[in-house]
């Protein structure tokens, strides 16, 4: 791919995806061991995390870590896009995506307990070229939501990808 | 306990974890669900330009909500708001990674930190006559790079069995925000 397309294909990305939403949306079933495996790789033994399933436990923060990125790649590979009347994905080559930051909010969230069955959407965020190494970036706004509606977290994720992925 | 009236700013908070192994990084991947072969596997990591498995960006980054975790007894303080980091450096098997808060703000009963996660990457020891006498996977695998001495990462400290090399290296600042009950 020549400087030309990439530029072009920047343009395109950067005027077609920023604040748009993201179609669909993915369920994710918390389950009690995946919970306890998850905090027992931090050393965490607080038996609010790690304690028995009668009497039920909650999610640590890092938690998070576990569906938000899961949850953002299968909602992109859902996303079409149309260049010049050819259907592309958003990203070309997955070998030149890195993860940049990541950010959760937890503000008037409620707990994230086992059982829950969480619904995940997506949204594009701002959409942006960094011209001296041509990497673009993406920020992805996520909300995350138990059965009841009730928002659990809200993740930023930032991707950049280097010249000639996308 | 944590009260609003203890905390100033300038306070630092911090923790410190020595334990990153193949093993770790295989659990965190089957516990997550993040399987890239790149964190679990050395021949693909080294295939992929990488010299040897790094540690998934999320798997460090979970020891900054556990720095607040610890900090707030598991909410029996108050609870952890927010956290916003960028993912700067990769962590490998053998580092010593800690990490810092360090108060910035306080707001009513909100409290603002600067974030901060360092590598410690050991690399070799040499005795008084420059004779290599341990060496550590960072140094048999190559993963100090020119840019790492260039940008002054690379520093030596002495220690009984002679002078250590290691790189000391940033490798996810960021910010948090807590809310205490008190």
């Amino acid at each position: 791919m020549d400087d030309e397309q990439i530029k072009k294909n920047a343009e395109f990305l950067i005027n077609n995806l920023a604040g748009k939403e993201v179609p669909g949306r993915v369920k994710f079933n918390v389950r009690y061991k995946t919970l306890v495996d998850f905090a027992k790789i931090y050393g965490i033994t607080d038996s609010k995390y790690v304690g028995s399933e009668e009497e039920g436990i909650i999610a640590c923060h890092a938690f998070a870590n576990n569906f938000t990125i899961k949850a953002l790649y299968k909602l992109l590979l859902g996303m079409k896009l149309v260049q010049n009347g050819e259907e592309r994905p958003f990203v070309k080559n997955p070998g030149k995506l890195l993860h940049m930051g990541q950010k959760y909010n937890w503000d008037g969230c409620v707990e994230l307990k086992q059982g829950d069955k969480l619904n995940i959407t997506a949204k594009w965020g701002k959409v942006w070229l960094i011209e001296k190494n041509m990497m673009l970036l993406a920020e992805f706004h996520v909300e995350v939501k138990n059965q009841d509606g009730e928002m659990v977290v809200r993740p930023v994720v930032t991707a950049g990808i280097r010249s000639g992925g996308y | 306990m944590v009260k609003i009236s203890d905390i100033k700013v300038g306070d630092v908070i911090k923790n410190e974890f020595e334990g990153i192994t193949r093993e770790l990084l295989r659990a965190y991947a089957k516990a997550s669900g993040d399987t890239n072969p790149i964190h679990t596997n050395d021949e693909i990591a080294i295939r992929a330009g990488l010299k040897g498995v790094i540690g998934h960006g999320l798997f460090s980054f979970g020891f900054i909500t556990k720095l607040f975790e610890d900090f707030l007894e598991h909410g029996k303080y108050g609870k952890l708001i927010e956290t916003d980091v960028e993912m700067r450096g990769m962590v490998r098997c053998g580092d010593l990674l800690i990490t810092k808060g360090e108060v910035t703000k306080i707001e009513g009963k909100r409290v603002s930190f600067n974030v901060n996660q360092t590598t410690f990457t050991n690399i070799e020891i040499k005795d008084n006559r420059g004779n290599i006498v341990r060496q550590f996977e960072a140094g048999e695998r190559g993963y100090i790079s020119e840019k790492d001495i260039e940008r002054g990462l690379v520093k030596t400290k002495e220690v009984p069995e002679g002078i250590l090399s290691y790189r000391e290296r940033v490798s996810t600042p960021g910010s948090a925000i807590i809310e205490l009950y008190e």
